[in-house]
């Protein structure tokens, strides 16, 4: 269970990303964060905005067409 | 870890450009890269304070498809890259005084200064440019 959910379904990018980095500005150090979105492009951009950040992609999934991302804060 | 510059020089004022480099310059930032954004040529008019909310911005059939289907606000989205990463703006000191305007003249808080194109172009070298 992650610590914060943000459900970013129905948003086209670049919106998930950017609302994504104003939920992670705010969280601990360690601290968890659910993605939910539905924009297909986001399996990538969030692979590439985590590598590019340094936070890390604990998980991706997909269940129906719902994307599910889970994101830890880098230190 | 900030990675590679990234330099946007926007010249068109067409919607879908503004829109590409809105996008560029905040996802950019958001990923930790230095950004920093030229407005020369047309596209200065659209950050124009005097500029209507509604007609801000021209293109063709995607821009109004953008409209249509509510796709965010190109000057929120650079707003958005500002307070979440380090995204500059600024203002081309030769387009500002063909219109004579001053940066004031400019939407508030979008901008850090008016810049002449041989200081970006010089700054640019160290990162990637990318035109619009």
């Amino acid at each position: 269970m992650a610590d914060q959910t943000l459900d970013v379904k129905g948003l086209n990018c670049p919106l998930p990303i950017l609302r994504a980095r104003k939920a992670l500005k705010d969280m601990a150090p360690g601290a968890t964060l659910e993605v939910l979105a539905t924009d297909p492009g986001a399996v990538k951009d969030f692979a590439a905005f985590c590598r590019a950040t340094g936070n890390e992609l604990v998980a991706s999934n997909v269940a129906g067409n719902v994307y599910s991302f889970v994101i830890k804060r880098a230190a | 870890m900030a990675g590679l510059p990234l330099y946007v020089l926007l010249c068109s004022g067409e919607h879908e450009k503004v829109q590409m480099a809105a996008m560029i310059a905040s996802v950019g930032a958001v990923s930790d890269r230095p950004v920093e954004v030229f407005v020369s040529m047309g596209a200065l008019a659209i950050f124009a304070k005097a500029a209507p909310a509604e007609g801000r911005y021209h293109g063709g059939a995607f821009a109004r498809l953008m409209r249509e289907k509510g796709a965010p606000d190109a000057l929120n989205l650079l707003h958005q890259g500002r307070e979440l990463g380090e995204l500059k703006v600024w203002a081309c000191s030769m387009a500002l005084d063909l219109h004579g305007w001053e940066v004031d003249d400019l939407v508030e808080g979008m901008f850090d200064g008016a810049l002449g194109l041989t200081s970006f172009l010089s700054d640019a070298e160290s990162g990637q440019l990318v035109t619009l």
